[in-house]
């Protein structure tokens, strides 16, 4: 048992990290194809979707929770404030019909207004001190859009947001009636979920691009530092809240925008959405997949928003069984993975691994340390 | 070594630090010349700490001055203080765990902008210590106490400092590493950085100090040469053991 573990694992290993990653976006971008050839339900393209929008939003957590390591329990009020702001600028309920490429950028400001708003005063804090300010105040973004009507429509939420039209509705307009082909012509609205799926994963594939990025830059090392050790890190010369400060920011600017590409997708938005088990879940993404980890968190979110879908669709008859016992699922998971694989799926350093090495001795041994930490040996000795 | 005529590289004059409403340095007087080793001790709570954060400006004087270079620096923050050529090895090292050695070691650089010049110091580093570089793509916290300690040593020297400061250097390493380390920092004090150490292990550290303060309960008690405080009857009694 333990050779065979040792093959298939000298087998992960030896295979480049871009034959994995290219295979994972060529699939990514083929499973629409599926639909079209009738062999997938139009429902799983839904699925498909919303796995995506989570994906995104774990990005964004990630790069304050996994890079920064600062825990956020309200993470889900960003994507509120992304949500809400499309709705409001975009929606018969105050008659404002802003085009698409306003107001995914006034989304993701908005979103980081808010991020500044909480993060100023809170950055200070600490491990359970920042879990409950965060939780709080995502309790009370939610519970403010619930008690506002005059503003959000309260608990009704509201409806009827404009379709996606990536050029502006009245660019459009005038091309569709200067007789554009109908086929070209449909293109210019998003509204199936086959484009919604395009468009979504679009986004995740630059925003991973973004934030591998960022991971490798001073900033991605000054956040590190950070969530490695505050005190050493300012003695080796990082401003601490600004970088914290700039950590926030752009994780709920990755929110909103979210946000926005989710009022678009659904319609109709309702405080439902937004509450504190959603940013629970964004949290057990990030946790599932691996902090810190691009692809992990990624996968991580895939994994926890189709999953209960796949579930449901076998439980066959048992279907409304399920949906009570959805969350029961989802602890034992998150406790299986904690006991058995701490790291997440897709373990950051072992991703990395490569990192620094020229010589591939030295590959062979950094490999070899991690798998030796996931069979749980001591991670410090201090 | 120290002709009071030069300008000292670090200085307090008449500092004093609060916690809230607790003061915790009163009326302190510091001076730490160019190319010299100097120690401060102390027993608990003396304000030793207190004196490092006030230096690195992660705790700001009430009163009194702190001067780097003959400047004023109370108003800096600690990154503008790095830049000046202070550098630090915190009390229990304090690596970063799960980063590697090399990325703990270019973190010691991040203030620094000059590519090539880090990669030379790099070098220099590994040079010092050949066992840094033979794990430098290990994770900082899975190596020994000894090894912890070269990459401390070595993440100070990486700002390309003039003043490094030390908090209980010795503390929890092994009795026969403790030796080693001291020579570390003399080897380290002989490539013309200054050094401001805190240590209990007063012996060890008045052997290779130039001079030495002794602070108690937030104030200078004791000042003088290494052998002066070395011979003083009472200090022997106080901190040397004997």
């Amino acid at each position: 048992m333990a050779a065979f573990t040792q093959t298939v694992r000298s087998a992960f290993t030896k295979v480049p990290r871009w034959v994995y990653l290219t295979a994972a976006w060529v699939l990514a971008a083929l499973f629409p194809v599926l639909n079209a050839l009738d062999l997938v339900q139009t429902a799983w393209i839904r699925v498909g979707v919303l796995s995506l929008l989570f994906a995104l939003l774990a990005l964004g957590l990630n790069i304050i929770m996994g890079e920064t390591g600062l825990l956020n329990l309200g993470y889900i009020a960003f994507f509120a404030f992304g949500a809400y702001t499309t709705a409001l600028l975009s929606s018969p309920k105050f008659d404002l019909h802003w085009p698409f490429a306003a107001l995914i950028v006034v989304s993701a400001l908005v979103a980081m207004l808010g991020g500044f708003l909480i993060g100023l005063p809170t950055l200070r804090l600490r491990g359970d001190y920042l879990a409950i300010v965060t939780l709080a105040f995502g309790e009370i973004v939610r519970l403010t859009i619930v008690n506002v009507p005059t503003l959000t429509n309260g608990p009704n939420g509201i409806t009827g947001i404009d379709f996606l039209k990536p050029l502006g509705p009245g660019v459009t307009a005038r091309l569709q009636s200067a007789g554009l082909p109908q086929a070209v012509s449909n293109l210019l609205t998003i509204d199936k979920p086959t484009e919604y799926y395009y468009l979504v994963l679009v986004c995740v594939a630059l925003g991973a691009l973004l934030l591998s990025n960022l991971k490798n830059s001073r900033v991605g090392r000054a956040w590190n530092a950070l969530r490695e050790d505050e005190l050493a890190a300012v003695s080796s010369g990082i401003t601490a809240s600004r970088m914290k400060l700039l950590s926030v920011l752009l994780s709920s600017a990755i929110a909103g925008f979210a946000g926005s590409l989710y009022a678009y997708y659904s319609n109709v938005i309702s405080p439902e959405s937004f509450i504190f088990m959603q940013s629970v879940i964004v949290v057990c993404m990030v946790v599932l997949g691996g902090m810190g980890s691009i692809p992990g968190v990624i996968l991580g979110a895939i994994v926890l928003q189709a999953l209960p879908q796949v579930i449901r669709e076998s439980a066959g008859a048992a279907r409304s069984e399920f949906e009570v016992y959805r969350m029961l699922v989802f602890g034992v998971i998150i406790v299986a993975m904690v006991v058995l694989r701490p790291e997440g799926l897709l373990p950051d350093k072992l991703w990395r691994g490569q990192a620094h090495e020229a010589d591939p001795r030295e590959l062979e041994r950094t490999r070899q340390t991690l798998f030796d930490l996931e069979e749980g040996e001591q991670d410090l000795e201090a | 070594m120290a002709s009071e005529a030069r300008t000292p590289l670090l200085e307090f004059r008449g500092v004093d630090t609060y916690y809230g409403r607790i003061q915790v340095l009163k009326g302190v007087d510091y001076e730490v010349y160019p190319q010299e080793i100097v120690c401060l001790l102390g027993g608990n709570a003396s304000g030793k700490s207190t004196t490092m954060k006030t230096i690195l400006g992660i705790v700001r004087p009430a009163k009194g001055e702190v001067l780097f270079e003959g400047r004023v620096i109370n108003g800096l923050r600690t990154s503008e203080r790095v830049k000046l050529g202070i550098a630090t090895v915190p009390e229990n090292r304090r690596l970063f765990p799960h980063l590697t050695v090399l990325e703990n070691l270019e973190m010691g650089a991040y203030t620094r902008n000059d590519t090539a010049g880090i990669a030379e110091d790099l070098d220099r580093v590994y040079e010092l210590y050949p066992r840094v570089y033979e794990r430098r793509n290990q994770r900082a916290g899975t190596l020994s106490g000894g090894e912890q300690q070269m990459v401390a040593f070595g993440r100070a020297l990486m700002s390309r400092p003039k003043l490094i400061i030390m908090d209980e250097p010795s503390m929890g390493l092994a009795p026969a590493l403790v030796d080693q380390s001291f020579d570390t920092i003399a080897e380290i004090n002989r490539q013309g950085v200054s050094i401001f150490v805190v240590e209990q292990n007063a012996t060890a550290a008045l052997s290779i100090a130039d001079r030495g303060y002794v602070l108690q309960n937030g104030r200078v008690v004791m000042r003088g040469s290494a052998q002066e405080l070395l011979a003083n009857e009472e200090l022997k009694r106080a901190y040397l053991g004997g």
